[in-house]
């Protein structure tokens, strides 16, 4: 069952807005950066690689770590709300940790004090509430890394299908090459020591800033 | 090809760098640094022009270190050399060790009736502040902080303590670019932390940060607000030195920067950049470009028509990127060129029109930037 409990967390189908939101991939298409399959996959592969494997999954393990002792750590919230560093990026995680929090409320499924400490944040981030949900739901901290990674590369090449745009054929090798290096990143999430997070992406960070005005755009991030 | 010996004086402080040119050279770990006292200046002439072999500058430097003998502070020789026979013949015994330098600077900013004023001042090694300068009047004090070496090498440690009390208002920058020198493997590092008190306004625009390719350098910034405090930061960093033709080949870089107002983290971001990463080329990240700027403001919302203004604001360098963006109480700017004094005057842009919206005051560009 827990498979499955990991599965629908991950899901497109969660409905929380994720599809909405590019996270700058949006302008890297407008500006020229990515233009093709291959632009695509450099600039996927390079924020799994640099961004989210060094930044946001390990935090990810240490709200899990933290969850695992009975408690969500609002410390490591705020952390990850306070790396959010554009305005569209910071409301993308709100807007989704709400929709999480409101959803998992009308399901009734998770334990009444999960639900209690979950509603202490007047704004969880998506990311602080989700590693509660796989640790209430014992999923291991290797297999939600990887669903999360995953879930996130999915709704890049999702954006990239839509914004290049690319056949799905193209989509799909793009995910299959991400699944061969997501183990990796991982493992090495897992036990990154605290000198080696980094989550210093300059011109990610700009492409998300141009992209707020963006003239033409499909998405909100 | 022969390697070509260099010296420079860094400024009026008289630190004689002695520096290897030449790519071909077969001790790509040797690297000479000499901090020498003013008296010793005449001596160091001595040290100019071009040595024909490597081999030629080890007893110079060792005459140099027998004449100036305590004058020296720092003296390091690359392994390779010591371990090489016929070098080490010519080598005095037992070796200097080398040092490091650990250098303090602690500073405490009030208001008083007649303005702001340096209420403390403590430092510990070579790292002090110039006289404070009112060019604004009393109410605002600029503050230039000065590392006399230099350039901070592997082992070096740097800690920078500013306080800037309720009501008070002080700006801070540096005489000239901060050097990151080739390490043997030690982590150079330097640490910044900034409180400021409500109602208060801390101005940290240091300039640009030159690494070079084979530093180990760690640089941290912590900036503490209290309710009603405000903040402008801008930290420029430079990747290998383009000038020369260097990239950032080996070594590493970590930054790390936090901005709590009222305990409360706004701002969360964490670096490590290794010599020819290629996060120095990918798209995400430094996009081949060596000089990336990141500005900071921190304690009030941003208003649309600043930030408008900001938005508007362009480079005069062709091809460099730069966005912007307000969070809640963090308005960021980021840039990426090739060019330091391009993000600067990029910044200065955006400065005169966060400025005045910030801490009530036009944009006053502090006159050490100019020469």
């Amino acid at each position: 069952m827990n498979l499955a409990r990991l599965l629908q967390l991950a899901s497109p189908a969660l409905p929380v807005g994720a599809y909405t939101y590019s996270q700058g991939f949006e302008w890297a298409v407008e500006c020229g950066t990515v233009k093709d399959e291959a632009t695509a996959l450099v600039w996927i592969g390079d924020q799994l690689e640099w961004n989210l494997g060094r930044f946001e999954a390990p935090l990810l393990g240490r709200m899990m770590a933290a969850w695992s002792q009975g408690a969500g750590d609002l410390e490591l919230d705020a952390r990850y709300l306070a790396s959010r560093e554009t305005s569209e990026l910071r409301a993308e995680t709100l807007q989704m940790g709400y929709s999480l929090r409101r959803l998992l409320g009308e399901l009734g499924e998770l334990p009444a004090d999960f639900m209690a400490q979950i509603a202490v944040p007047p704004a969880p981030t998506f990311a602080w509430v989700w590693s509660g949900v796989v640790t209430v739901w014992q999923i291991p901290r290797a297999e939600a890394l990887t669903a999360w990674l995953w879930s996130w590369a999915e709704n890049q090449v999702m954006a990239a299908l839509k914004a290049v745009p690319l056949g799905q054929a193209a989509g799909q090798r793009i995910l299959l090459e991400i699944g061969r290096r997501i183990t990796d990143v991982v493992e090495r999430a897992m036990v990154l020591d605290d000198d080696s997070y980094s989550n210093f992406a300059p011109s990610f960070a700009i492409a998300c800033a141009r992209h707020e005005t963006q003239y033409s755009r499909l998405f909100r991030s | 090809m022969n390697p070509h010996l260099r010296y420079a004086f860094a400024d009026r402080f008289a630190i004689a760098e002695v520096t290897f040119l030449g790519a071909t050279h077969a001790h790509p770990d040797c690297r000479f640094r000499t901090r020498i006292a003013q008296a010793a200046i005449p001596s160091v002439k001595l040290l100019s022009g071009e040595y024909r072999a490597h081999e030629e500058l080890y007893p110079i430097i060792y005459t140099l270190q027998s004449r100036l003998s305590a004058q020296f502070d720092v003296f390091r020789v690359c392994t390779t050399c010591v371990d090489n026979a016929a070098m080490t013949a010519r080598l005095p015994d037992p070796l200097p060790s080398p040092t490091t330098w650990q250098a303090s600077l602690d500073l405490g900013f009030e208001r008083r009736d007649a303005g702001t004023v340096l209420a403390r001042r403590h430092h510990h090694g070579p790292l002090r502040i110039q006289k404070p300068l009112y060019p604004e009047g009393p109410d605002l004090c600029h503050a230039i902080v000065l590392h006399p070496p230099a350039g901070i090498c592997g082992g070096d440690q740097l800690r920078i303590g500013i306080e800037v009390d309720a009501g008070a208002q002080a700006l801070l920058t540096t005489p000239g670019a901060g050097k990151w020198y080739r390490s043997a493997g030690a982590l150079a590092e330097q640490v910044v932390r900034i409180k400021v008190g409500a109602g208060g306004t801390a101005e940290w625009l240091p300039q640009e940060s030159i690494v070079f390719s084979g530093a180990e350098a760690s640089m941290r910034t912590d900036v503490e607000l209290e309710e009603g405090a405000r903040y402008i930061g801008v930290e420029t960093l430079c990747f290998g030195r383009r000038a020369s033709g260097e990239r950032f080949e080996r070594g590493s870089l970590r930054l790390a920067t936090d901005i709590r107002i009222a305990g409360q983290p706004v701002w969360h971001e964490r670096g490590r950049i290794d010599g020819a990463s290629p996060l120095l080329h990918s798209p995400i990240g430094l996009a081949s470009y060596s000089a990336c700027s990141t500005v900071l403001v921190a304690g009030l919302a941003t208003a649309p028509e600043t930030l408008a203004a900001c938005r508007g604001v362009g480079s005069s360098e062709a091809g460099a990127r730069f966005g912007v963006t307000a969070l809640p109480q963090v308005f960021v700017g980021r840039y990426l060129g090739h060019s330091a004094e391009a993000a600067r005057a990029w910044f200065i842009e955006l400065w005169r029109h966060l400025r005045p919206a910030l801490i009530g005051r036009e944009m006053a560009v502090p006159r050490i930037w100019n020469t």
